[in-house]
């Protein structure tokens, strides 16, 4: 039985990968966003599930948490924002798509070269995700360095704290409570300091495109 | 003795079937569609009226022209004797692996391809650069998410992964099998010519990579060809099910196991039907252009399969 846990631990994780992926693949931030969602809601199915596996109640309450937050209320927010800027149209990032998918292949391998001695010494049944929470977050910088619009790079960024995340839950069975639920607030502050950003940046610039940023300099 | 005429038994059998499969998810497609559709058996009379028909070939046509049909037929059927269809281990098991059977299928698409070059009509040009550029991104998906199971199995026998997965049914759910699964969900609907890659059903000039290749071709010909694309379907749906969900698969040569394995098969195979014909209802042909990008997902999708069996054992 916990062999097939396992199993859907490492599945889930790949599942969180995917989202990942299908922010490189995709055009347009409304399929971001439900990337985003997914993501989020097998990040608590996860962290419920290592709860289940390792006999820690806490990590059901941190599931709840992560559901509510980024499952629910921070995808809503960015529709939201998405909606007062109208920015659902082709985006064109700095790398185009081919190569974005191709670079997130070699991402993908390197993390699961980078991970090979951790997985040597850890006996974790779900040391499996290790590499693959680590690939999500070379994935999200990746995200975050090649996409043009202000928003995409939030994304991105919450992407990379929902890979941090992912990381502390299948590598240690998760942080204590009160840790993880200071990372939420960073997240949520930050998320928050950053649309007011895109909102600026929207009000002096009318787009946030972040290569208009470039005018600064004159 | 007896293995090798079940074998042969069951060629016949896909080589049978084959058009009633393309047929039924035509039928279904139809009903999606809210039109009345023709029947699953379709296929079947025009098969036989493309038959009855005069053969007229090209004057500018050399014997590649000619020889081209029967080559993508006959690797087909070749494939489809390789391939586990009612029942594992098989006789064939040892002369061909996955190696031979994914190639075996591409020698076709070449003949066509060289065919489609060979009366220099423009269209056929066309349509073979077209699919030769599509064949080209999606070869590495295929021989990838192969590795992917025959990683895990430890071989690249059909049989042998086959029988490895049904005595370990977690893997099923491991990310190997998921994604080497989806990967080569999207690499079938490609090299099959389904949509969103190319659309069986039409004839726009402009769109066509398949039709286009074999555009000049006419009775008996054209017979034989669209026989052979749809056993192609046909071999790629049952491999993507008896590989990666082997359950339900006769393991003796018993009747009442083979026709469990009968059974078995035919429902996987109307499930793949069904979503190949709803997801060809819901979306639209890609623009020739997007076609590498929606491959390069399927080739990532592998490699993720790839590297899960083989960093993580």
């Amino acid at each position: 039985m916990d062999g097939v846990f396992a199993q859907l631990i490492v599945l889930g994780a790949s599942g969180m990968l995917l989202t990942g992926l299908i922010v490189l693949w995709r055009r347009g931030v409304p399929a971001y966003i439900t990337a985003y969602r997914w993501q989020s809601w097998l990040l608590s199915g996860l962290t419920a599930a290592v709860g289940y596996l390792g006999h820690e109640p806490q990590l059901y309450w941190i599931a709840a948490l992560l559901f509510l937050l980024k499952g629910i209320a921070l995808p809503l927010l960015m529709s939201a924002t998405e909606r007062r800027f109208g920015t659902h149209r082709e985006l064109r990032p700095y790398v185009n798509t081919e190569v974005s998918l191709l670079i997130g292949g070699v991402l993908v391998l390197f993390a699961y070269v980078l991970t090979r001695p951790w997985m040597a010494v850890t006996e974790l049944p779900t040391r499996g995700g290790l590499p693959i929470a680590m690939a999500l977050l070379f994935i999200s910088l990746f995200i975050i360095v090649s996409r043009k619009k202000a928003i995409t790079q939030v994304i991105g960024f919450l992407m990379l704290e929902n890979a941090v995340a992912l990381l502390a839950v299948v590598g240690t069975y998760g942080v204590p409570l009160l840790v993880e639920l200071g990372v939420f607030l960073d997240a949520l502050m930050g998320f928050l300091v950053m649309q007011i950003f895109i909102y600026d940046i929207h009000e002096t610039f009318e787009t946030i495109d972040v290569e208009q940023l470039a005018r600064l300099k004159h | 003795m007896g293995e090798y005429v079940s074998v042969f038994v069951q060629t016949l059998l896909a080589v049978a079937l084959a058009p009633a499969l393309t047929g039924f998810i035509c039928w279904l497609k139809a009903r999606l569609q809210g039109r009345w559709g023709a029947p699953a058996w379709q296929p079947y009379f025009e098969l036989r009226k493309l038959f009855a028909k005069e053969l007229v070939v090209s004057q500018t046509a050399s014997w590649l022209f000619q020889v081209a049909p029967f080559v993508a037929f006959g690797t087909s059927v070749v494939v489809a004797s390789l391939v586990p269809l009612v029942f594992v281990p098989m006789a064939s098991d040892r002369t061909g692996d996955l190696f031979a059977a994914v190639y075996l299928l591409l020698l076709g698409t070449f003949f066509l391809a060289l065919a489609g070059l060979d009366t220099g009509s423009p269209f056929g040009g066309m349509g073979s650069s077209r699919e030769m550029t599509v064949v080209a991104l999606t070869e590495p998906t295929v021989a990838l998410s192969v590795f992917a199971l025959a990683l895990t199995a430890g071989s690249t026998n059909f049989g042998e992964i086959a029988l490895r997965t049904l005595a370990q049914p977690e893997s099923v759910l491991g990310p190997a099998h998921v994604f080497g699964f989806t990967a080569l969900f999207i690499v079938t609907l490609a090299e099959t010519g389904r949509l969103p890659i190319d659309n069986p059903s039409t004839h726009l000039e402009l769109t066509m990579i398949h039709e286009a290749m074999v555009l000049e071709y006419s009775g008996p010909y054209l017979a034989l060809i669209e026989w052979a694309s749809s056993l192609k379907l046909f071999i790629f749906l049952a491999l993507a099910a008896n590989l990666f969900v082997p359950w339900g698969i006769a393991r003796t040569l018993a009747p009442l196991a083979l026709l469990g394995g009968l059974a078995a098969l035919v429902l996987k195979l109307l499930i793949l039907a069904v979503a190949v014909a709803v997801l060809e209802t819901r979306v639209a042909k890609l623009r020739l252009f997007r076609v590498p990008e929606l491959l390069s997902a399927s080739f990532v999708l592998a490699l993720l399969a790839v590297m899960s069996t083989f960093f993580v054992r």
